[in-house]
Protein backbone atom coordinates (compact mmCIF):
# COMPACT_ATOMS: atom_id res chain seq x y z
CA UNK A 1 0.00 0.00 0.00
CA UNK A 2 3.14 2.47 1.64
CA UNK A 3 4.85 1.52 -2.13
CA UNK A 4 1.76 2.29 -4.19
CA UNK A 5 1.21 5.26 -2.21
CA UNK A 6 4.77 6.35 -3.29
CA UNK A 7 4.61 5.28 -6.87
CA UNK A 8 1.49 7.52 -7.29
CA UNK A 9 3.16 10.49 -5.57
CA UNK A 10 6.22 10.37 -7.99
CA UNK A 11 3.66 9.62 -10.70
CA UNK A 12 2.39 12.99 -10.07
CA UNK A 13 5.10 14.89 -9.55
CA UNK A 14 6.85 13.84 -12.94
CA UNK A 15 3.21 14.74 -14.03
CA UNK A 16 3.80 18.32 -12.43
CA UNK A 17 7.18 18.81 -13.65
CA UNK A 18 5.56 17.98 -17.41
CA UNK A 19 3.06 20.45 -17.09
CA UNK A 20 5.44 22.71 -15.74
CA UNK A 21 8.02 22.70 -18.61
CA UNK A 22 4.90 21.72 -21.12
CA UNK A 23 5.53 25.47 -22.83
CA UNK A 24 9.29 25.30 -22.64
CA UNK A 25 9.00 21.68 -24.34
CA UNK A 26 6.78 22.89 -27.07
CA UNK A 27 8.86 26.18 -27.86
CA UNK A 28 11.81 24.33 -27.91
CA UNK A 29 9.86 21.88 -30.30
CA UNK A 30 9.05 24.34 -32.79
CA UNK A 31 12.35 25.84 -32.13
CA UNK A 32 13.40 22.37 -33.25
CA UNK A 33 11.24 22.29 -36.47
CA UNK A 34 12.67 25.70 -37.78
CA UNK A 35 16.30 24.51 -37.41
CA UNK A 36 15.15 21.54 -39.47
CA UNK A 37 13.73 22.84 -41.94
CA UNK A 38 16.73 25.34 -42.12
CA UNK A 39 19.79 22.79 -42.24
CA UNK A 40 17.63 19.66 -44.08
CA UNK A 41 15.40 21.38 -46.76
CA UNK A 42 15.26 18.07 -49.14
CA UNK A 43 13.18 16.75 -45.62
CA UNK A 44 10.91 20.13 -45.65
CA UNK A 45 10.66 19.83 -49.43
CA UNK A 46 9.55 15.52 -49.06
CA UNK A 47 7.18 16.93 -45.69
CA UNK A 48 5.52 19.92 -47.61
CA UNK A 49 5.10 18.19 -51.09
CA UNK A 50 3.12 14.91 -48.68
CA UNK A 51 1.04 18.01 -46.99
CA UNK A 52 0.09 19.19 -50.28
CA UNK A 53 -1.02 15.39 -51.74
CA UNK A 54 -3.27 15.22 -48.85
CA UNK A 55 -4.46 18.49 -48.46
CA UNK A 56 -5.51 18.52 -52.40
CA UNK A 57 -8.61 16.28 -52.37
CA UNK A 58 -10.23 18.61 -50.20
CA UNK A 59 -9.51 21.89 -51.59
CA UNK A 60 -10.51 20.74 -54.71
CA UNK A 61 -13.76 19.77 -53.16
CA UNK A 62 -14.04 23.26 -51.99
CA UNK A 63 -12.92 24.95 -54.92
CA UNK A 64 -15.98 25.29 -56.58
CA UNK A 65 -17.92 26.40 -54.37
CA UNK A 66 -15.28 28.98 -53.56
CA UNK A 67 -15.58 29.56 -57.39
CA UNK A 68 -18.74 30.25 -57.36
CA UNK A 69 -18.26 32.54 -54.69
CA UNK A 70 -15.72 34.69 -56.52
CA UNK A 71 -17.70 34.79 -59.80
CA UNK A 72 -20.74 36.43 -57.73
CA UNK A 73 -18.26 38.88 -56.22
CA UNK A 74 -16.68 39.68 -59.72
CA UNK A 75 -20.24 39.62 -60.90
CA UNK A 76 -21.51 42.40 -59.04
CA UNK A 77 -18.35 44.18 -59.76
CA UNK A 78 -18.97 44.42 -62.93
CA UNK A 79 -22.36 44.83 -62.93
CA UNK A 80 -21.54 48.43 -62.00
CA UNK A 81 -19.58 49.06 -64.99
CA UNK A 82 -20.79 46.97 -67.77
CA UNK A 83 -21.91 49.81 -70.14
CA UNK A 84 -18.65 51.26 -70.76
CA UNK A 85 -17.19 47.94 -70.38
CA UNK A 86 -19.06 46.75 -73.52
CA UNK A 87 -18.10 50.00 -75.15
CA UNK A 88 -14.69 49.48 -74.66
CA UNK A 89 -14.67 45.77 -75.50
CA UNK A 90 -16.36 47.21 -78.78
CA UNK A 91 -13.89 49.05 -79.69
CA UNK A 92 -10.82 46.32 -79.07
CA UNK A 93 -12.50 43.57 -81.28
CA UNK A 94 -12.86 45.80 -84.04
CA UNK A 95 -8.69 46.63 -83.19
CA UNK A 96 -7.85 43.17 -83.02
CA UNK A 97 -9.41 42.05 -85.83
CA UNK A 98 -7.60 44.01 -87.90
CA UNK A 99 -4.33 42.52 -86.01
CA UNK A 100 -5.73 39.01 -86.57
CA UNK A 101 -5.65 39.94 -90.59
CA UNK A 102 -1.86 40.76 -89.98
CA UNK A 103 -1.16 38.33 -87.93
CA UNK A 104 -2.15 35.68 -90.52
CA UNK A 105 -0.47 37.21 -93.13
CA UNK A 106 2.86 37.11 -91.35
CA UNK A 107 2.12 34.03 -90.74
CA UNK A 108 1.63 32.90 -94.03
CA UNK A 109 4.96 34.83 -94.78
CA UNK A 110 7.26 33.52 -92.24
CA UNK A 111 6.33 30.13 -92.85
CA UNK A 112 6.96 30.56 -96.41
CA UNK A 113 10.29 32.02 -95.19
CA UNK A 114 11.10 29.59 -92.90
CA UNK A 115 10.66 26.91 -95.47
CA UNK A 116 13.07 28.87 -97.88
CA UNK A 117 15.97 29.04 -95.43
CA UNK A 118 15.55 25.93 -93.62
CA UNK A 119 14.80 26.87 -90.41
CA UNK A 120 14.82 24.20 -87.17
CA UNK A 121 12.58 25.36 -84.31
CA UNK A 122 12.92 24.59 -80.72
CA UNK A 123 11.41 21.57 -78.96
CA UNK A 124 7.59 21.83 -79.61
CA UNK A 125 5.69 23.04 -76.22
CA UNK A 126 2.50 20.93 -74.64
CA UNK A 127 0.31 22.39 -72.12
CA UNK A 128 -1.22 20.51 -69.28
CA UNK A 129 -4.36 22.71 -67.92
CA UNK A 130 -4.64 22.50 -64.89
CA UNK A 131 -7.18 24.48 -61.96
CA UNK A 132 -5.64 26.34 -59.11
CA UNK A 133 -7.29 24.73 -56.20
CA UNK A 134 -5.59 26.91 -53.65
CA UNK A 135 -4.07 30.04 -52.93
CA UNK A 136 -0.40 30.54 -51.20
CA UNK A 137 -0.82 34.01 -50.51
CA UNK A 138 -0.29 35.47 -48.01
CA UNK A 139 2.38 38.72 -46.63
CA UNK A 140 5.45 36.43 -47.80
CA UNK A 141 4.50 34.37 -50.72
CA UNK A 142 2.62 34.89 -53.42
CA UNK A 143 1.73 30.94 -55.28
CA UNK A 144 -1.13 28.98 -55.88
CA UNK A 145 -1.84 25.26 -55.56
CA UNK A 146 -3.10 23.02 -58.88
CA UNK A 147 -4.77 20.11 -59.09
CA UNK A 148 -1.75 18.18 -61.34
CA UNK A 149 0.87 16.37 -60.75
CA UNK A 150 3.92 13.89 -61.47
CA UNK A 151 1.09 11.75 -62.99
CA UNK A 152 0.29 14.28 -66.09
CA UNK A 153 3.85 14.96 -66.37
CA UNK A 154 4.21 18.20 -64.59
CA UNK A 155 8.16 18.89 -62.88
CA UNK A 156 9.87 21.43 -60.93
CA UNK A 157 10.90 24.96 -63.15
CA UNK A 158 8.13 24.04 -65.88
CA UNK A 159 6.73 27.67 -66.98
CA UNK A 160 3.34 28.15 -65.99
CA UNK A 161 0.91 30.70 -68.00
CA UNK A 162 -2.29 32.36 -68.54
CA UNK A 163 -3.73 33.43 -71.39
CA UNK A 164 -2.75 37.04 -70.97
CA UNK A 165 0.97 35.93 -70.18
CA UNK A 166 3.55 34.13 -67.95
CA UNK A 167 2.13 33.55 -64.47
CA UNK A 168 5.14 31.78 -62.56
CA UNK A 169 6.62 28.58 -62.56
CA UNK A 170 6.34 24.99 -61.20
CA UNK A 171 7.95 25.09 -57.46
CA UNK A 172 7.00 22.22 -55.93
CA UNK A 173 5.75 18.69 -57.10
CA UNK A 174 3.26 15.96 -55.62
CA UNK A 175 1.58 13.55 -57.21
CA UNK A 176 -1.28 14.73 -58.04
CA UNK A 177 -1.05 18.22 -56.88
CA UNK A 178 1.85 21.06 -57.36
CA UNK A 179 2.56 24.46 -56.61
CA UNK A 180 3.40 27.58 -58.21
CA UNK A 181 5.66 30.02 -57.25
CA UNK A 182 4.28 33.04 -59.04
CA UNK A 183 6.79 35.65 -61.03
CA UNK A 184 5.45 38.28 -57.92
CA UNK A 185 6.90 35.90 -55.38
CA UNK A 186 10.13 37.53 -53.54
CA UNK A 187 11.92 34.43 -54.57
CA UNK A 188 11.52 34.77 -58.03
CA UNK A 189 14.04 35.46 -60.21
CA UNK A 190 13.07 35.53 -64.22
CA UNK A 191 15.39 35.93 -66.90
CA UNK A 192 13.99 37.70 -69.81
CA UNK A 193 14.53 40.28 -73.45
CA UNK A 194 13.21 43.66 -73.77
CA UNK A 195 11.27 42.88 -77.15
CA UNK A 196 12.25 46.17 -78.92
CA UNK A 197 15.85 46.29 -78.12
CA UNK A 198 16.06 42.46 -77.44
CA UNK A 199 18.32 43.58 -74.52
CA UNK A 200 18.91 41.28 -71.44
CA UNK A 201 17.79 41.41 -68.24
CA UNK A 202 16.34 39.58 -65.03
CA UNK A 203 13.06 40.32 -63.60
CA UNK A 204 12.41 39.77 -59.50
CA UNK A 205 9.44 39.66 -57.78
CA UNK A 206 9.38 41.70 -54.08
CA UNK A 207 5.48 40.42 -53.01
CA UNK A 208 4.02 43.10 -54.47
CA UNK A 209 1.78 43.52 -57.47
CA UNK A 210 4.91 44.98 -59.76
CA UNK A 211 8.14 43.70 -60.54
CA UNK A 212 11.55 44.66 -60.50
CA UNK A 213 13.94 44.63 -63.96
CA UNK A 214 17.31 44.50 -63.28
CA UNK A 215 19.41 45.19 -66.53
CA UNK A 216 22.19 43.20 -67.27
CA UNK A 217 23.58 46.00 -69.94
CA UNK A 218 22.57 49.50 -69.36
CA UNK A 219 18.86 51.13 -68.22
CA UNK A 220 19.64 53.22 -71.06
CA UNK A 221 16.94 52.62 -74.20
CA UNK A 222 13.67 51.02 -71.92
CA UNK A 223 10.96 53.15 -72.31
CA UNK A 224 7.23 52.94 -70.90
CA UNK A 225 5.43 50.53 -72.68
CA UNK A 226 7.76 48.35 -73.56
CA UNK A 227 7.17 44.63 -73.89
CA UNK A 228 9.19 42.41 -71.66
CA UNK A 229 9.04 38.51 -72.95
CA UNK A 230 11.01 35.31 -71.38
CA UNK A 231 14.74 34.92 -72.95
CA UNK A 232 14.21 31.07 -72.64
CA UNK A 233 17.80 31.13 -70.90
CA UNK A 234 18.56 28.73 -68.31
CA UNK A 235 16.03 25.85 -69.20
CA UNK A 236 12.80 24.79 -69.68
CA UNK A 237 11.19 27.92 -70.35
CA UNK A 238 10.35 28.88 -73.71
CA UNK A 239 11.50 31.69 -75.54
CA UNK A 240 8.96 34.55 -76.08
CA UNK A 241 6.30 34.19 -73.49
CA UNK A 242 4.82 37.91 -72.64
CA UNK A 243 5.89 38.61 -68.98
CA UNK A 244 4.58 42.48 -68.58
CA UNK A 245 5.08 45.82 -69.44
CA UNK A 246 7.44 48.43 -68.50
CA UNK A 247 5.47 51.39 -66.11
CA UNK A 248 8.13 53.39 -64.91
CA UNK A 249 11.45 53.94 -65.06
CA UNK A 250 13.24 55.33 -62.47
CA UNK A 251 16.69 55.83 -60.83
CA UNK A 252 18.59 52.98 -61.12
CA UNK A 253 15.42 50.29 -61.02
CA UNK A 254 12.20 49.98 -63.86
CA UNK A 255 8.83 48.45 -62.33
CA UNK A 256 7.11 45.90 -64.46
CA UNK A 257 3.64 45.48 -64.32
CA UNK A 258 3.05 41.64 -65.52
CA UNK A 259 0.12 41.01 -67.40
CA UNK A 260 -1.27 38.03 -66.17
CA UNK A 261 -4.23 39.22 -63.46
CA UNK A 262 -3.60 37.08 -60.14
CA UNK A 263 -6.64 38.46 -58.47
CA UNK A 264 -9.08 36.27 -60.68
CA UNK A 265 -6.67 33.05 -62.12
CA UNK A 266 -8.96 29.85 -61.76
CA UNK A 267 -7.48 27.73 -64.44
CA UNK A 268 -3.70 27.89 -66.10
CA UNK A 269 -1.52 25.75 -68.18
CA UNK A 270 1.58 24.19 -67.37
CA UNK A 271 3.98 24.39 -70.11
CA UNK A 272 5.51 20.95 -70.84
CA UNK A 273 8.42 22.07 -72.66
CA UNK A 274 12.01 19.98 -74.10
CA UNK A 275 13.03 16.61 -73.29
CA UNK A 276 9.88 16.02 -71.30
CA UNK A 277 7.48 17.63 -73.19
CA UNK A 278 8.79 15.13 -76.50
CA UNK A 279 8.59 11.97 -74.52
CA UNK A 280 5.85 11.54 -72.08
CA UNK A 281 2.20 12.69 -71.00
CA UNK A 282 -0.20 11.39 -72.93
CA UNK A 283 -1.14 13.43 -76.29
CA UNK A 284 -3.94 13.96 -78.65
CA UNK A 285 -6.13 12.51 -75.90
CA UNK A 286 -9.64 14.62 -75.32
CA UNK A 287 -9.78 17.20 -72.19
CA UNK A 288 -11.28 15.37 -69.02
CA UNK A 289 -14.14 17.38 -67.30
CA UNK A 290 -11.67 17.75 -64.69
CA UNK A 291 -10.02 19.91 -67.24
CA UNK A 292 -6.92 18.11 -66.60
CA UNK A 293 -5.63 16.92 -70.42
CA UNK A 294 -1.91 16.70 -72.04
CA UNK A 295 -2.88 18.14 -75.13
CA UNK A 296 -0.23 18.81 -77.62
CA UNK A 297 -0.58 22.30 -78.57
CA UNK A 298 1.97 24.16 -81.50
CA UNK B 1 -19.73 4.01 -13.75
CA UNK B 2 -22.54 4.01 -15.89
CA UNK B 3 -22.41 2.42 -19.90
CA UNK B 4 -22.79 5.02 -21.86
CA UNK B 5 -24.65 4.34 -25.18
CA UNK B 6 -23.62 5.05 -28.42
CA UNK B 7 -24.78 8.64 -28.95
CA UNK B 8 -23.56 9.46 -25.79
CA UNK B 9 -19.80 8.05 -26.91
CA UNK B 10 -20.44 9.87 -30.11
CA UNK B 11 -21.19 12.99 -28.43
CA UNK B 12 -18.24 13.02 -25.78
CA UNK B 13 -16.07 12.31 -29.24
CA UNK B 14 -17.74 15.50 -31.36
CA UNK B 15 -17.03 17.63 -28.12
CA UNK B 16 -13.50 16.33 -27.54
CA UNK B 17 -12.47 16.86 -31.20
CA UNK B 18 -14.67 19.98 -32.07
CA UNK B 19 -12.10 22.43 -31.38
CA UNK B 20 -9.30 20.40 -33.21
CA UNK B 21 -11.49 20.05 -35.94
CA UNK B 22 -12.43 23.73 -36.50
CA UNK B 23 -8.71 24.66 -36.25
CA UNK B 24 -8.12 22.30 -39.22
CA UNK B 25 -10.82 23.34 -41.03
CA UNK B 26 -9.43 27.19 -40.84
CA UNK B 27 -5.75 25.46 -41.60
CA UNK B 28 -7.40 24.32 -44.67
CA UNK B 29 -9.15 27.44 -45.80
CA UNK B 30 -6.18 29.26 -45.96
CA UNK B 31 -5.85 28.22 -48.85
CA UNK B 32 -8.93 28.29 -50.41
CA UNK B 33 -8.72 30.66 -53.99
CA UNK B 34 -11.03 32.99 -52.65
CA UNK B 35 -11.05 36.13 -54.18
CA UNK B 36 -13.04 38.60 -51.66
CA UNK B 37 -11.75 41.83 -51.32
CA UNK B 38 -9.85 42.48 -48.11
CA UNK B 39 -11.28 39.18 -46.55
CA UNK B 40 -8.67 36.69 -48.39
CA UNK B 41 -5.98 39.00 -46.79
CA UNK B 42 -6.95 37.51 -43.52
CA UNK B 43 -7.45 34.07 -44.05
CA UNK B 44 -4.09 32.97 -43.04
CA UNK B 45 -4.48 34.78 -39.77
CA UNK B 46 -7.58 33.02 -39.21
CA UNK B 47 -6.11 29.97 -37.56
CA UNK B 48 -4.72 32.27 -35.21
CA UNK B 49 -7.79 34.09 -34.31
CA UNK B 50 -9.54 30.03 -33.88
CA UNK B 51 -6.72 29.15 -31.63
CA UNK B 52 -7.28 32.53 -29.23
CA UNK B 53 -11.03 31.51 -28.67
CA UNK B 54 -10.87 28.05 -28.24
CA UNK B 55 -7.98 28.71 -25.60
CA UNK B 56 -10.36 31.07 -24.22
CA UNK B 57 -13.54 28.73 -24.19
CA UNK B 58 -11.70 25.04 -23.62
CA UNK B 59 -7.96 25.11 -23.42
CA UNK B 60 -8.15 21.56 -22.32
CA UNK B 61 -9.45 20.71 -25.90
CA UNK B 62 -6.41 22.28 -27.62
CA UNK B 63 -3.67 21.11 -26.44
CA UNK B 64 -0.05 22.07 -27.01
CA UNK B 65 0.59 19.03 -29.25
CA UNK B 66 -1.90 19.68 -31.25
CA UNK B 67 -1.16 23.09 -31.85
CA UNK B 68 2.29 22.16 -32.84
CA UNK B 69 1.09 20.03 -35.40
CA UNK B 70 -1.30 22.14 -36.81
CA UNK B 71 1.43 25.19 -36.66
CA UNK B 72 3.75 23.02 -38.87
CA UNK B 73 1.18 22.15 -41.11
CA UNK B 74 -0.02 25.65 -41.53
CA UNK B 75 3.28 26.30 -42.47
CA UNK B 76 4.40 23.57 -45.11
CA UNK B 77 1.03 24.14 -46.80
CA UNK B 78 1.46 28.30 -46.80
CA UNK B 79 5.29 28.75 -46.63
CA UNK B 80 7.16 29.50 -49.95
CA UNK B 81 10.75 27.56 -50.57
CA UNK B 82 12.68 28.85 -47.80
CA UNK B 83 9.85 30.02 -45.45
CA UNK B 84 10.83 28.79 -41.36
CA UNK B 85 8.45 26.12 -40.92
CA UNK B 86 7.30 25.91 -37.09
CA UNK B 87 6.87 29.87 -36.73
CA UNK B 88 3.03 29.50 -37.05
CA UNK B 89 3.20 26.45 -34.07
CA UNK B 90 5.64 28.67 -32.48
CA UNK B 91 2.98 31.44 -31.98
CA UNK B 92 -0.08 29.31 -31.93
CA UNK B 93 1.55 27.86 -28.63
CA UNK B 94 2.70 31.47 -27.67
CA UNK B 95 -1.01 32.36 -27.69
CA UNK B 96 -2.41 29.83 -25.66
CA UNK B 97 -0.13 29.92 -23.25
CA UNK B 98 -0.50 33.94 -23.18
CA UNK B 99 -4.40 33.35 -22.67
CA UNK B 100 -4.02 30.92 -20.29
CA UNK B 101 -1.96 32.61 -17.73
CA UNK B 102 -4.00 35.48 -18.22
CA UNK B 103 -7.73 33.82 -18.13
CA UNK B 104 -8.83 36.21 -14.92
CA UNK B 105 -8.81 39.55 -17.05
CA UNK B 106 -10.02 37.63 -20.47
CA UNK B 107 -13.02 35.33 -19.50
CA UNK B 108 -16.14 36.53 -18.09
CA UNK B 109 -15.40 40.38 -18.90
CA UNK B 110 -17.07 42.56 -21.51
CA UNK B 111 -16.02 41.52 -24.82
CA UNK B 112 -14.33 44.73 -25.56
CA UNK B 113 -11.69 43.29 -23.24
CA UNK B 114 -11.52 40.23 -25.30
CA UNK B 115 -11.39 42.20 -28.16
CA UNK B 116 -8.42 44.23 -27.01
CA UNK B 117 -6.80 41.20 -25.87
CA UNK B 118 -7.05 39.58 -29.20
CA UNK B 119 -6.02 42.95 -30.45
CA UNK B 120 -2.69 42.71 -28.39
CA UNK B 121 -1.79 38.63 -28.89
CA UNK B 122 -2.49 38.72 -32.78
CA UNK B 123 0.25 41.90 -33.53
CA UNK B 124 2.63 39.80 -31.18
CA UNK B 125 1.75 36.52 -33.46
CA UNK B 126 1.90 38.91 -36.86
CA UNK B 127 5.58 40.56 -35.71
CA UNK B 128 6.62 37.24 -34.58
CA UNK B 129 5.61 35.67 -38.03
CA UNK B 130 7.08 38.46 -39.76
CA UNK B 131 10.43 38.97 -37.65
CA UNK B 132 11.18 35.26 -37.93
CA UNK B 133 10.39 35.07 -41.62
CA UNK B 134 12.49 38.27 -42.77
CA UNK B 135 15.38 37.12 -40.21
CA UNK B 136 14.83 33.05 -42.15
CA UNK B 137 14.95 33.98 -45.83
CA UNK B 138 17.38 37.18 -44.86
CA UNK B 139 15.40 39.79 -46.55
CA UNK B 140 13.68 42.85 -46.23
CA UNK B 141 9.88 41.97 -46.58
CA UNK B 142 7.99 44.77 -46.71
CA UNK B 143 5.56 44.94 -43.16
CA UNK B 144 2.59 46.51 -45.38
CA UNK B 145 1.05 43.85 -46.36
CA UNK B 146 1.45 42.05 -42.66
CA UNK B 147 0.36 44.78 -41.29
CA UNK B 148 -2.98 45.18 -43.50
CA UNK B 149 -3.29 40.96 -43.08
CA UNK B 150 -3.46 42.82 -39.16
CA UNK B 151 -6.16 45.01 -39.08
CA UNK B 152 -8.51 43.06 -41.46
CA UNK B 153 -8.55 40.16 -38.87
CA UNK B 154 -8.63 42.53 -35.96
CA UNK B 155 -12.06 44.03 -37.66
CA UNK B 156 -13.68 40.90 -38.77
CA UNK B 157 -12.89 39.33 -35.20
CA UNK B 158 -16.51 40.62 -33.68
CA UNK B 159 -17.87 38.91 -36.51
CA UNK B 160 -16.39 34.89 -35.94
CA UNK B 161 -15.54 35.06 -32.18
CA UNK B 162 -18.94 35.37 -31.28
CA UNK B 163 -19.78 32.18 -33.52
CA UNK B 164 -17.11 30.44 -31.90
CA UNK B 165 -17.51 30.79 -28.86
CA UNK B 166 -20.69 29.46 -28.96
CA UNK B 167 -18.58 25.80 -27.93
CA UNK B 168 -18.23 26.80 -24.33
CA UNK B 169 -22.43 28.23 -24.08
CA UNK B 170 -23.71 23.55 -24.57
CA UNK B 171 -20.75 22.28 -23.09
CA UNK B 172 -21.57 20.28 -20.02
CA UNK B 173 -17.83 19.88 -18.72
CA UNK B 174 -17.91 24.14 -17.93
CA UNK B 175 -20.22 23.10 -14.74
CA UNK B 176 -17.64 22.81 -11.92
CA UNK B 177 -15.84 19.18 -11.22
CA UNK B 178 -17.32 18.24 -8.15
CA UNK B 179 -21.30 18.99 -8.93
CA UNK B 180 -20.78 17.47 -12.71
CA UNK B 181 -23.66 14.30 -12.77
CA UNK B 182 -25.35 15.66 -10.09
CA UNK B 183 -26.96 19.03 -11.68
CA UNK B 184 -30.69 18.26 -12.93
CA UNK B 185 -31.85 20.27 -15.95
CA UNK B 186 -32.16 23.33 -15.72
CA UNK B 187 -30.19 23.87 -12.62
CA UNK B 188 -27.54 26.49 -12.75
CA UNK B 189 -24.33 26.69 -10.24
CA UNK B 190 -22.80 29.32 -8.94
Amino acid sequence: MAIRDEFEVAAGQVRAAVQRFALGLLVIAAFGAMLVGKADTVLVEHARVLALDLASPVLEAIARPVAVANRTIADLKEFASLREENARLREENARLLAWQTAARRLENENEGLRGLANFREGPEASFITARIVGDSVSAYVRGALLNVGRRVGVAPGQAVVTGEGLAGRIAEVGDNSSRVLFVTDVNSRLPVLIERTRERAILAGDNSSQLRLTLLQSLQGVQRGDRIITSGHGGSFPVGIPVGEVVGTGEGHVRVRPFADFSRLEFVRVVDYGVTGLVSGPQGTPSTPSGVAGQRVR
Amino acid sequence: MKADGLLAVLDRWGRATLPGAVLLFFVLLTLAPLRAPYLSDALPLLPALVVFQFSLATPERLPGPLLLAMGILLDLLLGGPGAPVGVSALGFVLIRAAVVANRRYLVGVPFLFQWFGFCLLSLGFVILVWGFTALWTWTAIDPVPALIQYVVVVVIYPLIAPWLARVRARDPLNVPEPSRGTARPGETTS
